[in-house]
């Protein structure tokens, strides 16, 4: 008995230890950019800052507008569409498990999050010159605009397929982890496979897809690679919001990663306060959707 | 169904706050334009380009600078993907520039070289940083002297103190001070032209080096194959990296240098370098760089009877450009590459991109190569280098 | 080039629609099924692509490509092995590192901290999805690099076994390092979904566990059991990025390109970071981008291999 109390102390002692460990490292780094960020973001000035160009090596200040949204518009299209596809497809794979299919699939999605992400924007930039010159005469006729290669549309698509194999292991997971009795419960009461997946189970399973969406979706917000190839970047502002999705467009991410890497004071210091900007706007994401989960549910 | 309402009410805060930040767009175009002349002519558009990451930091300033002359009338989106890739999406007509640290390769050119035309828009030049507490320039006062010849064995692992003989007898004041650890001989690790402009110069001033080594983006570092070597990404890390792990050494560009050289002063500090043809030891000075140029183009001149012009190989004068007579050796030019005929190649309203792409470059050459253009750590060409882009500019065609 | 890779992308798109089509007017199960066999078929198109380019230099290389050790763009003479060997190294070494952080995470975040607190650490971790991973990067050589100097010479000092794989170091700088980063970035991933499986366990299995007479640590190791599917779910996600991860490795791995590494504390590279520094100069190059499109071919292929033999295992349960 006094073994038992004692490796009962121990064990928990070691994985409260080891659950320190993990979480330090992530939150030194939060403490690190929020302290480099914040400083720079107070002496530019908030509005200049979210609002203004960025800034080159001859300014004294500047901002991550242009980046800011062409990052609001990829990840909510980005998003959207890795919502739609990952969560159904998580949906199959995680209650139909069992169908040799379903494995098949699931191991293809466990592929799909190990490509590098690079790797994803080049296949999205030859699936672009592929499409292109098929649908561009269609939009001009119809619409009058056309996409060009670089475009915030293509960085929504790499962006996509970055999301949906976040959302469909978690989603997996969490049905596959739904007990039978719940399971055969739903499929009796409803007696539709549709409304006991989506209904029924689908709130049981709850917490966690909305944790795979948010995960998804901050993952995809600060996702940088995929970019290079598809969105490109750009410094600028657009005249007309479509030229969003069809041309161009800049991302927070790009900006950090070349602005943290040059040897100017100004930059680094935008770069660690786009930092900010970047998880300040996730975490906002993150509180808005978990508080009205909690209310939703 | 309540959790449909709140996915939509996460899509509409989403979708609100984009709407927000688009309303800002308006301002972007007003904000950005502040003094400066403006230019004649009702030019107005937007290029695209991208290629070199050494040019990124100028090409982004001279963008930023148009962009008021114009009254905010031109954006010239400029990224850097890097040089190869750079010229590669010009190629491919997914761009309308590129920018490259190293000219068109021969085949490539063979290729293309009536089609395109290509010209140097800044002078790169690269500076030898060492980490070497005891003989720090702070310490000491004196700076490592090395030749190109003790560069390449210290990178070809064969010369492994500092205190080897070899590095001695260049540094007899030194000689005492040069302490017996081994030398972490850092480079690149991404393909860069950084490195290709080093390597061409240990090829061309020791001719083991372009035996056994060679020069390009990326070589097999013999010290990597003895565990002397260490990579670092871009110019940063190979900066971070020489200021942080004692005794080694490592090469960066100019401005990764010199925006610091106070922080390598108090650890080692940066070499003086041999210029092999005169025999003299050149401390990096922008004069100093600007005389390596000058001399260079100069002997390729006569030479060839002439300047290089944008529509030939510029091989030969990446070549000249470590072997100058005099000055600095260790110089390369970041190219731009445009089309000749916008029109020919299949652009849309190639006319009004051949006016941009004139005027946006006719004011680089211009405009852009004045102190207060140029960015700190860049050197701006000599103007009869200038001078070549600018002929070539007249023949671009819409 | 692609020609493999367009159609298979059109039938992605078609079978999304088409199983959407059939979700809501016929048969649930075989709109899902469809919608499974769109995803085979975007990862078939992936790697229908990769093929298609890296078909040069797997003709130029033949198997040679991948079993020597070698980056010598001048003599356009290229052998992933190292960078393989890079791979499987940080990956696991990572995995190792991470598994039981991210484990003990979940646990202890449901079971000891207060409901608010709970909240903010669970918002912490999974913010750093967000964080580009430059920033890491460049934590990783300022920060990291000073204790990964210090944690592998004490480990390289330690008796046999471990004490064989590591050697002392004055860089601090390599795949040792590389790892430890990687375990700090995948830590949050894993344990993110470990954490929402734990919090969904019912509370009857809970009391049931306790009215058995399990002491509070034998009660989390139920319940870590209970939730095994979703820490399979959540180490698969952390060795997806643990592969995938490109920037931040290669600011801290060493960058060593060309030579099979001798021991956990030397330099080396990895196949996702060595497509990311190599890739921007590569098309200066005839041979470069066929191989690097060959490395990524690799991972994909190695991955798919893994994976099926993970479900064929699974099955025979």
């Amino acid at each position: 008995m006094n073994r038992r109390a004692l490796i009962n102390r121990a064990g928990q002692a070691l994985i409260v230890a080891l659950a320190v460990l993990g979480a330090l490292p992530v939150v030194l780094v939060i403490v690190d950019i929020y302290a480099r960020g914040v400083p720079a973001i107070v002496r530019i000035g908030v509005v200049e800052f979210l609002t203004g160009l960025p800034p080159t090596p001859l300014d004294e200040a500047g901002g991550i507008g242009p980046a800011l949204v062409g990052t609001l518009v990829m990840a909510a299209m980005g998003a959207a569409m890795g919502i739609a596809v990952g969560f159904p497809l998580g949906v199959y794979l995680g209650a139909y498990r069992h169908e040799r299919l379903a494995a098949v699939s699931q191991s293809f999605t466990n592929v799909l999050v190990e490509y590098p992400t690079i790797a994803v924007g080049l296949f999205v930039y030859a699936a672009m010159s592929l499409a292109l010159p098929a649908v561009n005469p269609v939009l001009r006729a119809t619409l009058g605009i056309e996409v060009s290669q670089f475009s915030g549309l293509a960085g929504a698509l790499a962006l996509a397929i970055v999301m949906v194999p976040y959302v469909a292991i978690f989603t997996a997971s969490a049905y596959a982890s739904v007990g039978r009795e719940l399971r055969e419960a739903a499929h009796a009461i409803t007696g539709d496979e549709a409304k006991a997946l989506f209904v029924v189970l689908r709130k049981a399973a709850w917490r966690a897809i909305l944790a795979s969406f948010l995960i998804g979706t901050a993952k995809i917000m600060g996702e940088t690679a995929p970019l290079l190839f598809t969105a490109l970047g750009n410094d600028y502002y657009y005249a007309s919001p479509h030229e969003y999705v069809t041309g161009p467009v800049g991302a927070v991410p790009l900006l950090i990663y070349y602005m943290a890497q040059t040897n100017y004071e100004v930059q680094n210091e935008v770069a660690y306060g786009a930092a900010a900007v970047l998880i300040t706007l996730v975490l906002a994401v993150f509180v808005l959707a978990r508080l009205t989960s909690r209310e939703g549910l | 169904m309540k959790p449909h309402r709140l996915l939509v009410a996460m899509a509409a805060a989403v979708l609100m706050v984009a709407a927000a930040a688009l309303l800002f767009t308006g301002r972007g175009g007003v904000q950005g334009a502040g003094p400066g002349t403006p230019l004649v002519g009702e030019l107005r558009g937007a290029l695209v380009g991208g290629g070199s990451t050494f040019l990124n930091p100028q090409m982004q300033a001279w963008s930023r600078e148009f962009y008021r002359a114009t009254g905010g009338r031109v954006t010239v989106n400029y990224q850097s993907i890097g040089s190869g890739a750079g010229t590669a999406q010009l190629i491919a007509r997914k761009l309308d520039f590129g920018a490259s640290d190293v000219p068109l390769g021969r085949d490539r050119f063979e290729e293309l070289g009536g089609r395109l035309y290509q010209f140097p828009v800044i002078v790169g030049s690269i500076v030898i940083i060492y980490n070497v507490p005891e003989a720090s320039y702070a310490s000491t006062g004196k700076r490592i002297r090395l030749s190109p010849e003790v560069v390449a064995l210290i990178y070809m692992g064969e010369v492994r103190q500092w205190c080897d003989e070899r590095i001695r007898r260049l540094n007899p004041e030194l000689a005492d001070r040069l302490p017996c650890r081994d030398i972490v001989a850092v480079h690149r690790s991404d393909g860069s032209g950084t490195t290709g402009a080093f390597t061409l110069w240990l090829s061309r001033n020791y001719a083991p080096w372009a035996s056994e080594v060679g020069h390009g983006y990326t070589v097999e570092w013999p010290a990597d194959k003895v565990a002397r070597g260490l990579g670092a990404k871009g110019n940063e890390g190979v900066s971070q990296v020489v200021l942080r792990v004692p005794y080694s050494i490592g090469y960066v560009e100019y401005a990764y240098w010199s925006l610091n050289a106070d922080r390598y002063d108090e650890v080692g500090g940066v070499a003086e370098v041999l210029n092999v043809n005169d025999g003299e030891y050149y401390f990096p000075s922008p004069d100093a760089v600007a005389l390596g140029v000058s001399e260079a183009l100069r002997s390729y001149a006569e030479e060839h009877g002439a300047y290089p012009s944008a529509s030939e190989d510029w091989g030969p004068v990446t070549e000249a450009l470590v072997t100058p007579p005099r000055g600095y050796p260790i110089t390369a030019f970041t190219y731009v590459l445009v089309w000749r005929d916008y029109s020919a190649e299949g652009y849309a309203d190639p006319a009004t991109r051949a006016s941009l792409i004139r005027e946006f470059f006719r004011w680089v050459l211009t405009e852009g190569q004045k102190p207060e253009n140029v960015v700190e750590g860049y050197i701006p060409l000599p103007p009869e280098v200038a001078g070549i882009g600018l002929k070539a500019l007249e023949g671009v065609r819409g | 080039m692609p020609e493999i890779s367009g159609p298979l992308l059109v039938f992605g798109v078609a079978a999304y629609v088409l199983s959407l089509l059939v979700l809501v007017r016929l048969r649930l199960r075989w709109g899902l099924r469809l919608l499974g066999l769109g995803m085979a078929a975007l990862v078939g198109a992936m790697m229908g692509l990769f093929l298609a380019e890296a078909l040069p230099a797997l003709y130029r290389y033949g198997p040679s490509l991948f079993l020597r050790a070698e980056w010598d763009p001048p003599r356009e003479a290229y052998g992933l092995l190292n960078a393989l060997v890079g791979t499987a190294l940080t990956a696991s070494l990572a995995l190792l590192m991470a598994m039981p952080l991210a484990v003990s995470f979940a646990a202890a975040v449901n079971e000891y901290a207060h409901r608010r607190f709970k909240a903010v650490l669970s918002n912490l971790m999974d913010l750093s999805a967000a964080m580009p991973t430059v920033v890491f990067g460049l934590w990783g050589l300022f920060t990291l690099q000073q204790f990964a100097r210090w944690a592998n010479n004490l480990l390289a000092s330690l008796p046999p076994p471990v004490g064989w794989l590591f050697t002392p170091t004055d860089t601090g700088l390599g795949i040792f390092t590389a790892s430890v980063l990687l375990a700090i970035m995948v830590t949050p991933y894993a344990a993110a979904v470990i954490r929402e499986g734990y919090a969904l366990i019912p509370r009857e299995i809970v009391e049931a566990i306790y009215a058995m007479g399990a002491t509070r640590f034998e009660a989390i190791l139920i319940k870590l059991r209970y939730v095994r599917s979703y820490i399979v779910g959540g180490m698969f996600l952390a060795l997806g990025r643990a592969l995938g991860e490109t920037v931040a490795v290669a600011m801290v791995v060493g960058g060593n390109l060309s030579r099979l590494p001798t021991s956990l504390s030397d330099t080396g590279i990895t196949v996702s970071s060595l497509i990311a520094l190599q890739f921007p100069n590569a098309h200066a190059y005839q041979y470069m981008v066929p191989t690097l499109y060959a490395g990524a071919l690799l991972l994909a292929s190695v991955s798919v291999v893994l994976n099926l033999i993970a479900v064929r295992y699974l099955f025979r349960r």
